[in-house]
Order: C-alpha cells, then sequence, then structure tokens
C-alpha cells in the first residue's frame, strides 16, 4: 500500500498538478457558494463568502480571543477526558468481571444531554471556565474507551501465551502486548476525540460563559446576525478538521498501522436471561447509589441537586406528579418523533452510500476524503444553520439529527466493506458475478458489523443533536423542555428529564446491541466469538 | 545449558467443559521423556497432541495425574523461565524489529540484556542484515526462524515447539528442518515437538510417540536410533523409510479403527 502512495506523491509534476486540481475546485465550490447566496439573499439563510470574510476580517480581534479561549478549554478537556477514557478502558481490562457495568456506566454518562449538564455544571462551578471544560472532556472520553479497551483487548491468543510461557504475569502481558497494541487504536480515538473536545467546549459556552466561540454564537443567533453565524459555523469546522488531521498526522508520524476493527461488538458473556437481568438490576443499582452517594458525599443542596427519590417523587408520588409526567413525556414524544427518523435517516443513508459507492468506485475517491473531512465538522455548531435553511418543522431538527450520524456512518461502512476477504471477493471475480451480486452476498455481510458499531455510537450522537437543535432552534420537545425548566430553575423536571433520557439511551442501546447479536450470529459469528 | 530435565507425566488426563458437556482431549497417560532427548508427538489433527504441549508448559492445568520436569512442577520451570516454546503462529510482536523481539526472549526469560547473544542467534538463523526490519516486511519461513531464535534467546532448559513449521511451504520447511536442529542439538536442551508430518518426526526427534485420536492416548512408542547430523544420506536410507512407514502405519490403524477391523 505504501509504495503506491509514495511513487504518485513522489514526482513533482503529480504533486503540483494535485495541488492545482484542487485549487481549482475550491475556488469553484467558493463562486458557486457565493451565487447561491446571492441568489437567496432575501431568505437569510445562507451568508456569502465575501460577507463572511468581511465579518472575518471587521471581528477578527474578537474572533480571535474567543477562538483563543475556546481552544483552551477544549484542550484541557481534551486531556481530561482522554485520560479518564483510556483509564477506564485499562480498569475495565483489568477487572474482566466489571467490564459491562464499566461499559454501561461509562455509556450512561455519555448521553447525559449536554443541554441539562451544562447549566447544571455552571451551578457547580459558577463562573469561569469549569463547565466548558467539564464538557469537553465527557464529549471525548467514551469514543476514546471504546476503541482503547477493544486495542488492548484485541491481541492475538498467542501473544498472551508467549509471555505466560516464560511464566510472567499480567504486569508483563500489559507492558509488553496490550499497551503496544493499543496504541493505534489510542491514536483513532483520539482523532476523533480532538474535533469533539472542541465542540464540547463550545456547547459548555452556550451556557452562561463569559468568553467563547460558543458565546458568540448564541449572541450572533439571537441577533439574526447571519455573517456572524456562518463566520463561527466555518472557524469552528476548519479548527475541527485541522484537529482531526493533525492528530492523524501525528499517527502516521509515529507510524502505526491502523488498527483493525474500532468497535468490537457487545461481548455476550451472560448466555442465560437471569445473568442479563441480573447484570441490568446491577446497573441501575450502581448507578442509583452513585448518583445519590455522590451528591450526599459533596453536600450538594437538595434545592438543585436532586437524588434519585426526589426524582421518584417528583414523577410518581408527589402531587401533580400526574402533570409532571404528562408535560416530561409529551416533550420526549415530540423528540423521539424527530429522533428516531433523523437515526434512522442517518444510518441508512451512511451504509446505502458506502455501498452505492463500491458500485462506483471512481466515485469514492472523490466522496471519501471529503467524507472524512465533513466527520470532523461540528454538526451540532451548524445546526441553528440547518435549521434556518430547512424551517423549524420536521425536517429541519430530523436533518440535523440525520447529518449528525451520516459521516461517521458512511466511513465506518466503508471501511467495513474495505474488510470483505480477498479470496472470497475472488472467488465472485472467477464467476463473473454482477458488481450487484457481489455486493449483496459478499460485501454486504462484511459490512454488517462496522454498521452496528455505528448503530450503537450513533445514539448518543443522535441525543447530542436533536436536544441541541431543539434547544437552540426550534423550542420544541425535550431539548427545550430542559433549557427552559434550567432558567426557571424548576430541577426537579431537568433531573427527571435526565434520568429519563439516560434511560432512553441505555434502553437504545441495548435494543441494537440485541439486534446486532442476533444479525451478526447469522452473517459473522467470528466477530461474536471473543 | 547444563541441566537436562527428564520429564515425567504420570497419570495425566485432560477434559474440557464445552457448552456443559464434558470433553476429553487427553486419556491418561504415562511416559517418561529422558532428558537431552527430542521426543516427537504425532497425531491426527484435533487429537490433542497441542494440548498435552500445553500441559507440559503449565499453559493449562492437568484434569488428573503430574506432570514433573527434572524435579519441579511445569509451573515452577516456567515461572523461573526455564522452558521456552515456538507456536505455529511466530506470534511476533509487530511493534518491535527482529532484534527487539529475539531480545524479548531474553528479557521475558530475565536474562541479561546481551546484544551480542542476540545478534549471533539472528546470525545463526540466517537473518544477519534483518535485525532492523520489522515481522511484517520478513516472509513466513524467516519470521518462524525469528520465533525460533527468540525461543534460544532465553537459553531455556526445555524447548516446546508446537508445530512450529505447520505454516510455512514446504522448500522452507525442509531448508529449516535441515539448518535448525543443529542449533538445539549444540544447547542440548530436553525438547518436544508437536508435529502431523511423519518425515519431520522421523527426522527431528529420537523418539516418537504416536497418539490416537481425540481423546490422545499413546498408540505407539518408536525409538529413531538414526546417526546425527541427518543429512541427505540418513534421509535417503532404508532405516529412514522403514521408521517412515511404521509411523505412519501406527496412525493409520488408530486413525481408522473401523477400517482395520473389516480386514
Amino acid at each position: 500500500m505504501k509504495p503506491g502512495r509514495g511513487a504518485l506523491s513522489g514526482s513533482p509534476e503529480a504533486e503540483i498538478f494535485g495541488a492545482l486540481r484542487r485549487g481549482v475546485g475550491v475556488a469553484l465550490v467558493l463562486l458557486l457558494w457565493e451565487l447561491l447566496a446571492r441568489a437567496t439573499v432575501g431568505s437569510y439563510i445562507i451568508a456569502a463568502p465575501s460577507e463572511i470574510t468581511r465579518h472575518m476580517l471587521g471581528h477578527a480581534d474578537l474572533l480571535g480571543r474567543a477562538l483563543a479561549t475556546t481552544l483552551g478549554s477544549a484542550a484541557r478537556g481534551f486531556l481530561w477526558g482522554n485520560l479518564a477514557g483510556a483509564l477506564l478502558a485499562l480498569a475495565a481490562v483489568l477487572m474482566p468481571r466489571g467490564e459491562r457495568l464499566l461499559s454501561t456506566l461509562a455509556l450512561l454518562v455519555f448521553c447525559l444531554p449536554l443541554v441539562a449538564t451544562g447549566p447544571i455544571l455552571r451551578v457547580l462551578y459558577g463562573p469561569g471556565s469549569g463547565p466548558q471544560v467539564t464538557l469537553a472532556a465527557m464529549a471525548v472520553y467514551y469514543t476514546t474507551f471504546l476503541p482503547v479497551l477493544v486495542g488492548l483487548r484485541a491481541a492475538p491468543q498467542g501473544w498472551f501465551d508467549l509471555v505466560r510461557s516464560y511464566g510472567r504475569g499480567p504486569v508483563t502481558v500489559l507492558r509488553e502486548v496490550r499497551l503496544p497494541a493499543a496504541l493505534p487504536y489510542l491514536v483513532a480515538g483520539l482523532q476523533i476525540a480532538a474535533p469533539a473536545a472542541f465542540l464540547g467546549a463550545m456547547v459548555g459556552e452556550f451556557t452562561g460563559a463569559e468568553r467563547g466561540l460558543g458565546v458568540l454564537t448564541v449572541r450572533a443567533l439571537r441577533a439574526l446576525d447571519l455573517p456572524a453565524t456562518w463566520s463561527i459555523a466555518v472557524i469552528a469546522a476548519g479548527v475541527s478538521m485541522l484537529a482531526f488531521a493533525a492528530v492523524g498526522a501525528l499517527g502516521r508520524r509515529l507510524d502505526l498501522a491502523p488498527p483493525e476493527v474500532l468497535l468490537a461488538p457487545p461481548v455476550a458473556r451472560g448466555r442465560r436471561p437471569w445473568a442479563n437481568l441480573a447484570e441490568a438490576g446491577l446497573a441501575t443499582a450502581v448507578t442509583l447509589l452513585l448518583w445519590k452517594g455522590s451528591m450526599e458525599l459533596f453536600g450538594l443542596p437538595r434545592f438543585f441537586a436532586k437524588r434519585p427519590e426526589d426524582v421518584w417523587g417528583y414523577l410518581v408520588a408527589a402531587p401533580g406528579a400526574d402533570a409532571h409526567r404528562a408535560r416530561l413525556l409529551g416533550a420526549l414524544g415530540e423528540t423521539l418523533a424527530m429522533a428516531v427518523p433523523g437515526y434512522l435517516a442517518g444510518l441508512l443513508l451512511g451504509a446505502g452510500l458506502a455501498m452505492a459507492l463500491t458500485l462506483r468506485p471512481r466515485l469514492s475517491g472523490a466522496v471519501i476524503p471529503l467524507s472524512i473531512a465533513l466527520r470532523s465538522i461540528p454538526i451540532v455548531a451548524t445546526a441553528p444553520l440547518v435549521v434556518w435553511a430547512l424551517g423549524r418543522e420536521a425536517t429541519g431538527t430530523i436533518a440535523v439529527v440525520a447529518l449528525m450520524i451520516f459521516f461517521p456512518t458512511l466511513i465506518a461502512c466503508q471501511h467495513g466493506l474495505a474488510r470483505t476477504p480477498r479470496a472470497v471477493l475472488d472467488l465472485f471475480a472467477v464467476y463473473a458475478a454482477s458488481p450487484l451480486r457481489r455486493l449483496l452476498d459478499a460485501q454486504l455481510p462484511a459490512m454488517l458489523p462496522a454498521l452496528f458499531a455505528s448503530a450503537r455510537m450513533a445514539i448518543p450522537a443522535a441525543i447530542l443533536a436533536v436536544t441541541t437543535a431543539e434547544w437552540l432552534a426550534t423550542g420544541r420537545g425535550i431539548g427545550a423542555l430542559m433549557a427552559t425548566v434550567a432558567s426557571t430553575s424548576d430541577y426537579g423536571m431537568l433531573w427527571s428529564a435526565i434520568a429519563l433520557i439516560g434511560l432512553a439511551a441505555v434502553l437504545a442501546h441495548a435494543l441494537v446491541a440485541a439486534l446486532e447479536r442476533r444479525v451478526l450470529a447469522r452473517t459473522s459469528p467470528e466477530q461474536l466469538a471473543r | 545449558m547444563s541441566a537436562r530435565p527428564d520429564i515425567c507425566l504420570v497419570g495425566v488426563a485432560k477434559s474440557f467443559g464445552v457448552d456443559g458437556r464434558r470433553v476429553e482431549a487427553v486419556a491418561p497417560i504415562n511416559v517418561r521423556l529422558a532428558g537431552g532427548q527430542m521426543t516427537a508427538l504425532v497425531g491426527p489433527s484435533g487429537c490433542g497432541k497441542s494440548t498435552l504441549l500445553r500441559l507440559i508448559a503449565g499453559l493449562e492445568a492437568t484434569t488428573e495425574g503430574t506432570i514433573t520436569i527434572g524435579a519441579e512442577t511445569p509451573d515452577a520451570l516456567r515461572r523461573r523461565a526455564g522452558l521456552a516454546m515456538a507456536f505455529q503462529d511466530p506470534a511476533l510482536l509487530p511493534w518491535r524489529t527482529v532484534e527487539g523481539n529475539v531480545a524479548l526472549g531474553r528479557a521475558l526469560a530475565r536474562k541479561p540484556r546481551d546484544p551480542k547473544v542476540v545478534r549471533d542467534l539472528i546470525a545463526l538463523v540466517g537473518l544477519s542484515g534483518f535485525e532492523g526490519r520489522r515481522p511484517a516486511e520478513l516472509s513466513g519461513g524467516m519470521q518462524q526462524r525469528v520465533a525460533i531464535a527468540r525461543a534460544l534467546a532465553g537459553e531455556p532448559e526445555l524447548l516446546l515447539l508446537d508445530e512450529p513449521f505447520a505454516a510455512v511451504d514446504a522448500l522452507t520447511r525442509d531448508r529449516l528442518n535441515t539448518e535448525l536442529p543443529p542449533l538445539w542439538e549444540a544447547r542440548g536442551a530436553s525438547s518436544v515437538l508437536v508435529t502431523h508430518s511423519v518425515a519431520e518426526a522421523v527426522r527431528l526427534s529420537d523418539r516418537i510417540l504416536v497418539l490416537t485420536p481425540r481423546p490422545a492416548r499413546i498408540a505407539a512408542d518408536i525409538a529413531v536410533p538414526l546417526p546425527r547430523p541427518r543429512g541427505a544420506e540418513v534421509l535417503a536410507s532404508r532405516a529412514f523409510r522403514a521408521l517412515c512407514a511404521e509411523v505412519t502405519e501406527a496412525l493409520r490403524v488408530h486413525q481408522y479403527p473401523d477400517t482395520v477391523a473389516a480386514q
């Protein structure tokens, strides 16, 4: 694989020609963008590149300071979040019995809606950059935890036997086998984490920070300042793409082979239903204990930090609980009506395009680099633009959710399709099977593990996208409800909403995982073997 | 290598629990393997010969019976890094160079670092000039030679070889069979080789244990009194061919007991 690429980029003519072509392409896109913006100037949707440039130049100082603030928070969150993710993965590998529980808790915390945790962290930290850093860390730790966990476990049995045959223990296994084997997975996780940390810091700034790009976003949205909103979206996208590319370059510098599988299927340890039930019960108990315990430990005031029993009272026992429940469930219903179609659309479109591209390989040469670049854009930062463009009706929100899921799914499925065994493809070639037949019989089964892994990872992404879009743009659903009750200090409702979303996320995850096991048991049992 | 431990198996049996059923992999076996010899375990695929080797290595616990190596349990020997194992898959660490992988064999065996020993071993397996390469840059045969060098690097008293040449093409295998025996003969370690190639067993070993299909029992115990080094003239000899025929017949009788009964 290396020689080919080296030969292509080796000749200076080819390099100049390539740069020229890219330059012409960018110029063409900018020109089209400008024309489109000018043609739709009355509808307040698209800002022209010239307007954006003018705004950036005119406010360079302000934007620069805001960017520096956000970058600072993002960098600190990146550090802490990845550290937490890597250590959690290490803990899960060292205590295999606790792995399921740790994974469930990690997922639960990751699914906590930033819209709600933002205001709560703001109250806890007071003014300053604490919430931004925490949210940035929370936005990245899970996407590092999962690949590192896979990496630590991914080594072949023979390597473990080798170390054991010399009578050496788990510490040597960790040092000589697991840690080096996990390194490329860590880098892959860091690469996804880099733009996510930036996004987390921005969302953290939405909730009452004094400085930063997030603050400017909210201000620009309120003022319907189109060039300002677009400028910030462009800056956020640019920084995210740069961060993504920088970590990728670091990985190549270290000469790490890209990892085989990023997201392994869930391990099915408890075969009997009661074992799974017991695990679910244990996870619930530990969650409630951590929830209550940490609040008691830090002595958080009851008015603000609602305990599990307060939420139970608010939703079930207390007077007026019926009304509370109706309001919360109504909002959840509205949200699900957006999130589920968006989720499915994002997955299906991503997988569909990946499959279509295998039928037209020429096209994929152009689409894949583009979508890798676009994957790193914080879609949520552009959510207001999407909702503006498509309207406050269902379409806008659904599109935001779908967009958020589309790019990671496309890339994961592309990766999965490329893992079709060479010998199987040769077999189809020997019989001169049609590309469609090859796709359906050989490549689709190879893609399914990647698709399901994306489907699991897409759940938190969908929650993030739908709640943020509701909060910033549409003013409906559970995202808007949480924003409203946070601003009116209705903490009973806020904690209830958090608990409900957490529960929904874990249930959705379990549903996808069960479906995944059932399908993969037929199509690729080897993936489930470990 | 001063110590050449005997390997003593007394009533050794192993069974696994698979989906709630017990599967007997090794039936009770009693045998004593003399120190400094190479013993080959030959048997059909899946007969439990690799399991037997892993029992001797202490990587699996016996279900019944005891194994002693010299005066020690396999675990004790393993814990003081007295044994080395070469696997069917070379199991080289891809992020280490050839030199790094061989040096790992010394490090894991807690032997002092010694670049000269490592380089000599690399030269011995014919890989001088490849010290800085990564495993991915080597052919399968070269990788296997690195694995052998790694196994020897720890100066083991007991060398366990689990079909080390199974994944190597026939020509390379032939070359390794010629080049490698002098290495471990010179070092005089006791060794056990698992293989399903009859010719390889006869060529390399001093004694051949033919195992039955699962659960593994000793079907035949055949001494190989051929002179060493076993060059082309030994391989062409009548004695060599007679031994091959004897092992093959023992395998056939026990692999297809029904056909034998029908005859």
